[in-house]
C-alpha cells in the first residue's frame, strides 16, 4: 500500500508533457548555453558579433572541436586519450624538422615537399596513436594510465627533435621545393578559413562512422557493455585500436594547423589540450563511463568553451578569472547531466507506459 | 539413431581451471531438431561446456564435429559462423541501444559493406520479434526493458542470425511465469522452424516438458543420457545427486533448544536497483528461528533466497514487516546496524563482496573487527591463529595472500571473519558454492558445531543433498514467498522439488498434458 502511493506521487504534480519538456532541455543544454553566451557576449561587448571577430572565434573553435570530436569516440567506448595534446606538438615538430632540417642521406640533405612532410608526420603520429590502442586493448593498461605514459613520451620526443628550440620560417623555401605549408592554416575557401574545412570535414566523417556505420555501432556497444559486445561477436581490440588512432588523427591535425598558421613549430605546442578537448566532449553530453553520448554534442561543447574563452577576453576578464569561470561551467555541466538521468530515471515508467499508449 | 541424427558433438572434451577439472573427457551429443536438455547441479560443468560450444572458452582438450566436420571455435565470433547462437545466463543486452541495434549488434547489415541500413534493420527485428510473438518498438532502449523482454529481444537475435543451433543457459531463471510460458512457446516455434536447441535448466517441470533428449552432467562428467520416453523425474534426480554427499548423521543432530533467536514477520523487500522498480524480489514472509537451530531456505534462483538474507543482513530495501532478534525490535538500516545486533553474512560471491584480494590471510580475517583506535596485530594474530586452528584453515603462513587459498579454505577465512565478532546470528548464502567436496564436509561439520554453540544459522542452497544434510528446517521459498516450511524427517528431493517449482506453470504444464509424473 504505502509501495505504490509512493511510486505514483511524483506523477500526480507534474504532466508528462512538462516532464517531456524538462528532459528535452536538458538533452539540449549545449545549444541553450551557446545561445544564452551568444546573445549575453553580443550584448556586453559590441565588437563580439564583427566579422573580423567572428573569422578569429571560428578559427579557435574549429582547433579545439577537432580535438573534441577525436576525443568523443575514446570516451564513447569508455577510454580517455591524455595524449592528444602532445600529439600535436610532436606533429609540428616533425613537419618543422622535414621542413627545416630535411633528411640526411649518405651526407647530403633531401628536402620533400610539403605535402609530403606533413603526410609523413601524420603517419608517425597515427603510430602513437597505434602505441595507445594496442596498449589500452592488447596490454591491458587501463586507458588513463597508457595515454598518461605516452603523453610523456610524445612531448619528449617533440623537445628531442630540436632539443627544445623553435623551428622557425615554415614557409619553405623555392629552391628546395618545399613551400606551400602555410596554406593548410591560413588559407581560405569559399570564405571560410581552411581549418574550419578540416574540422567540418572530419565533423562530417565523424557523424557518418557514429551514425552510420557498423564500427559506430559498435564503439557504443563497447561502451554499453564490453562484456556483452564481445559476446555478441564485435571484435572490442580492434574498435579501441581504431578510437585511439582516430583520436591521434586529430592531433596531428592540429598541431599540423597551429605550425601553419605560425609559420613555425615550438615544442610546446598543444600543453594541456587534452583536458580542453575532453571538457567539451563531457559539455557536450558524452558521459565518461562511455556508451552515452554524440559528435555534435562535443562539437557544441568545443563551441561554448571557444566563445566562453573568446568572449571573457573581449570583456576584458583576467585571465585568472577565465579559468576559474571555465572550471565552474564544466562542473555545473556534468552536475546537469547527473540531473537529467536520475530524471530520466524517475519518470521512466511514465514514459514507457506514454510511449507504449493503450497497450497497458 | 543414425549418425546423420547428430548436428554437433563435442567428445572427449577436457577443460580445467586453477584447481579444478570443470570438464572431464565429456561427450555430449547434440540431436538435430530436438531439445537437448542439459542437466546437472551448479558447477557440475553445464556452462563450461556450453561456453565451449558458443566460442566463449576453448577446452584444453577434445574436439567439437559440426555435421560431422571437425571444428574450431576460437571466438563467439566463429560460433556464430557456423550457426551456434548462445543467450547467455546472464543476458547480454546492450543497455545503451536500442532493439533493433542490439539484435544485428555485431552483424550489422551494411550497404556495401559500409553504411548501417537502418530501415531494413528495424524491419527485419520487427519481423523476428513478431515471428516468436512479442512484437515490441524497436527504437525502444534495451535498458529500459524488464528482463522477460530482454530474454525475447536475445532470442531475437539468434533468429535473426539464422542460428542452427540455439543454445540457452538457464533462460527462465528470471523470468515470471507468464514470461516463462511464452518462451516455451517461442521455443516450440523455434523447433518448428528447424532449430536444435541446447537448454539448460535446474527446473525439472521445465525440462520434462519441454525436454527430447536428456544428458546429466557431474562434476565434470556425462553421468546419463536418455530419450524423453527413457526419462523421468527419478531417472533425473538420481544420476544428478548420485554422489555421495556424507548425509549428516542423525544421531548426531543435537537437541535444539528452545527459545526463540530471530523472528520475521510479514517482511516485503523492495528491489534495490533502479530499473526493475516493479518488482518485489520477497513478498509477506514470516518465519522464526531458535536458539542453535539451522534453518535452509530452499528455492530456484530468483526465487528471493539471497534477497531475503541480504535483508537481514541489512543491505537491501525493506518495504515492510518486522525483524526481532532476541525478543528485541531490530531496525536493520545498514550492515552496521545488523552487525552491532551481532548478524554477519557471509556473501554468495566471496570474490566480488567479501574477500580483500590485496591483503593477507589474517588482515581478511581481521577485517569486520571493529573497536579501539589502533590496530594490535599481535593480538589480531593470536585470534586469527586459533580460528585458523578451529576451522583448518590450511595455509602455511598468516601473512601470504589470501588468494593463494582454496575455494574452501577461502569460504572458512570469510566464516572465521564472523567468528572474530561473536555473532549471534550467521547468514551463510550459498556456503559451499564453488567449494570441492572435501571442504563442503568439513563446512558442514563447522556450522554444525557453532550451532551446538548457540549461535543461530540461517544459510540458503539450491543444491537438495545441502538442505538434506544440514538443515533441521527449510523454509522453501517460491518467487519471493515461502510455499513450504518442511522438519527435518520431512526433506525428500520430491517435497522440496515440487515446493519449489512454481504453481501456475506446473498447472500449465500438466493441463497440456505433456508431463507424466
Amino acid at each position: 500500500m504505502t509501495a505504490t502511493t509512493a511510486a505514483t506521487r511524483p506523477s500526480s504534480g507534474i504532466t508528462l508533457s512538462g516532464v517531456r519538456a524538462l528532459l528535452l532541455v536538458f538533452k539540449a543544454r549545449a545549444v541553450v548555453v551557446l545561445v544564452a553566451l551568444l546573445i549575453l557576449f553580443s550584448w556586453l561587448a559590441p565588437a563580439f558579433l564583427t566579422a573580423n571577430n567572428f573569422q578569429i572565434l571560428t578559427k579557435h573553435v574549429a582547433i579545439a572541436a577537432i580535438l573534441a570530436i577525436g576525443m568523443t569516440f575514446v570516451v564513447l567506448t569508455g577510454g580517455i586519450d591524455l595524449s592528444v595534446g602532445s600529439v600535436a606538438g610532436l606533429a609540428g615538430m616533425l613537419v618543422g624538422y622535414l621542413l627545416t632540417q630535411g633528411i640526411e642521406i649518405g651526407g647530403t640533405r633531401h628536402f620533400l615537399p610539403a605535402t609530403f612532410c606533413v603526410l609523413i608526420a601524420i603517419a608517425i603520429s597515427l603510430l602513437v596513436g597505434l602505441l595507445n590502442g594496442w596498449l589500452v586493448s592488447k596490454a591491458g593498461v587501463a586507458p588513463f594510465i597508457a595515454t598518461l605514459g605516452t603523453l610523456y613520451v610524445a612531448r619528449g620526443t617533440a623537445l628531442l627533435i630540436s632539443n627544445g628550440k623553435t623551428f622557425p620560417n615554415l614557409a619553405g623555401e623555392a629552391a628546395r621545393g618545399n613551400t606551400g605549408f602555410p596554406s593548410l592554416g591560413q588559407t581560405f575557401f569559399l570564405g571560410l578559413p581552411m581549418p574550419v574545412w578540416i574540422m567540418l570535414v572530419l565533423f562530417a566523417a565523424a557523424v557518418l562512422i557514429s551514425r552510420k556505420t557498423p564500427l559506430g555501432r559498435h564503439i557504443y556497444a563497447v561502451g554499453g557493455n564490453e562484456r556483452a559486445a564481445r559476446l555478441a561477436g564485435i571484435r572490442v581490440p580492434l574498435v579501441k585500436l581504431f578510437t585511439y588512432v582516430f583520436a591521434a588523427l586529430c592531433a596531428a591535425l592540429v598541431g599540423l594547423i597551429i605550425a601553419s598558421q605560425l609559420e613555425a613549430a615550438h615544442p610546446a605546442t598543444g600543453d594541456s589540450f587534452e583536458l580542453n578537448a575532453i571538457a567539451a566532449v563531457v559539455l557536450g553530453g558524452t558521459s565518461l563511463m562511455g556508451g552515452r553520448g554524440s559528435v555534435t554534442g562535443s562539437l557544441l561543447g568545443a563551441c561554448v568553451i571557444g566563445v566562453l574563452s573568446d568572449g571573457l577576453v573581449m570583456l576584458g576578464v583576467s585571465q585568472f578569472w577565465q579559468m576559474v569561470i571555465k572550471g565552474a561551467v564544466i562542473i555545473l555541466a556534468v552536475a546537469i547531466d547527473q540531473l537529467q538521468t536520475s530524471i530520466q530515471a524517475r519518470f521512466l515508467p511514465l514514459l514507457l507506459r506514454a510511449n507504449n499508449g493503450a497497450g497497458e | 539413431m543414425t549418425s546423420s541424427a547428430v548436428i554437433l558433438e563435442a567428445r572427449a572434451i577436457t577443460r580445467r581451471y586453477p584447481g579444478t577439472i570443470a570438464l572431464d573427457r565429456v561427450d555430449f551429443r547434440v540431436y538435430r531438431n530436438q531439445v537437448n536438455v542439459l542437466i546437472g547441479e551448479n558447477g557440475a560443468g553445464k556452462s563450461t561446456l556450453t561456453r565451449i560450444l558458443a566460442g566463449v572458452e576453448q577446452p584444453d582438450e577434445g574436439y567439437l564435429l559440426l555435421e560431422g566436420a571437425e571444428i574450431t571455435l576460437r571466438s563467439p565470433r566463429d560460433a556464430t559462423h557456423h550457426g551456434i547462437a548462445i543467450v547467455h545466463q546472464e543476458l547480454s543486452v546492450l543497455p545503451n541501444l536500442d532493439l533493433a541495434d542490439n539484435i544485428f549488434a555485431g552483424r550489422e547489415l551494411a550497404q556495401a559493406g559500409l553504411l548501417v541500413c537502418r530501415s531494413l534493420e528495424e524491419q527485419r527485428a520487427s519481423e523476428a520479434l513478431q515471428h516468436l510473438r512479442s512484437p515490441m518498438d524497436v527504437r525502444t532502449l534495451a535498458g529500459h526493458l524488464s528482463l522477460g523482454c530482454r530474454q525475447i529481444v536475445e532470442l531475437a537475435r539468434a533468429l535473426e542470425q539464422r542460428a542452427r543451433v540455439l543454445i540457452l543457459d538457464e533462460p527462465t531463471s528470471a523470468l515470471s511465469n507468464a514470461e516463462a510460458e511464452s518462451l516455451f512457446a517461442v521455443i516450440a516455434e523455434l523447433k518448428r522452424a528447424g532449430v536444435t536447441i541446447i537448454y539448460i535448466s535446474h527446473r525439472l517441470n521445465e525440462l520434462l516438458h519441454l525436454g527430447d533428449h536428456f544428458t546429466v552432467l557431474r562434476s565434470g562428467r556425462v553421468v546419463g543420457e536418455g530419450q524423453r520416453s527413457e526419462v523421468d523425474r527419478c531417472w533425473i534426480v538420481e544420476r544428478m545427486s548420485g554422489r555421495d554427499i556424507p548425509k549428516a548423521d542423525d544421531a548426531q543432530a543435537l537437541p535444539v533448544e528452545n527459545s526463540t533467536l530471530l523472528k520475521v514477520a510479514n517482511l516485503t523487500i523492495g528491489s534495490a536497483s533502479n530499473s526493475e522498480a516493479q518488482t518485489v524480489p520477497v513478498r509477506d514472509v514470516s518465519f522464526s528461528l531458535r536458539k542453535g537451530e539451522i534453518l535452509g531456505i530452499y528455492g530456484l534462483l530468483g526465487a528471493g533466497r539471497t534477497e531475503l538474507l541480504r535483508a537481514i543482513a541489512g543491505v537491501g530495501a525493506i518495504r515492510s514487516g518486522s525483524i526481532q532478534l532476541k525478543g528485541k525490535d531490530l531496525c536493520v538500516k545498514s550492515v552496521a546496524s545488523a552487525v552491532k545486533a551481532g548478524i554477519y553474512l557471509v556473501p554468495e560471491d566471496r570474490q566480488r563482496d567479501a574477500l580483500v584480494p590485496e591483503l593477507s590471510v589474517r588482515e581478511n580475517i581481521a577485517l569486520a573487527r571493529g573497536g579501539g583506535f589502533l590496530l594490535n596485530q599481535r593480538k589480531e594474530s593470536k585470534s586469527a591463529r586459533q580460528l585458523i586452528k578451529d576451522l583448518n584453515i590450511r595455509v602455511s603462513d598468516l601473512e601470504l595472500p589470501v588468494t593463494a587459498l582454496s575455494g574452501g579454505n577461502q569460504q572458512k577465512v570469510i566464516i572465521a571473519r564472523c567468528l572474530m565478532c561473536s555473532p549471534a546470528l550467521l547468514l551463510l548464502d550459498e556456503p559451499t558454492r564453488g567449494v570441492d567436496v572435501g571442504a563442503k564436509t568439513e563446512i558442514y561439520t563447522i556450522l554444525q558445531r557453532l550451532a551446538s554453540q548457540g549461535i543461530g544459522i540461517i544459510f540458503t542452497s539450491s543444491e537438495i543433498e545441502e538442505i538434506q544434510a544440514l538443515a533441521d528446517r527449510a523454509l522453501v521459498l517460491c518467487q519471493g514467498r515461502i510455499n513450504a516450511t518442511l522438519e527435518r524427517r520431512e526433506l525428500t528431493d520430491e517435497a522440496l522439488f515440487v515446493a519449489a517449482s512454481p504453481v501456475v506453470a506446473a498447472a500449465s504444464m500438466a493441463r497440456t498434458g505433456s508431463v507424466s509424473l
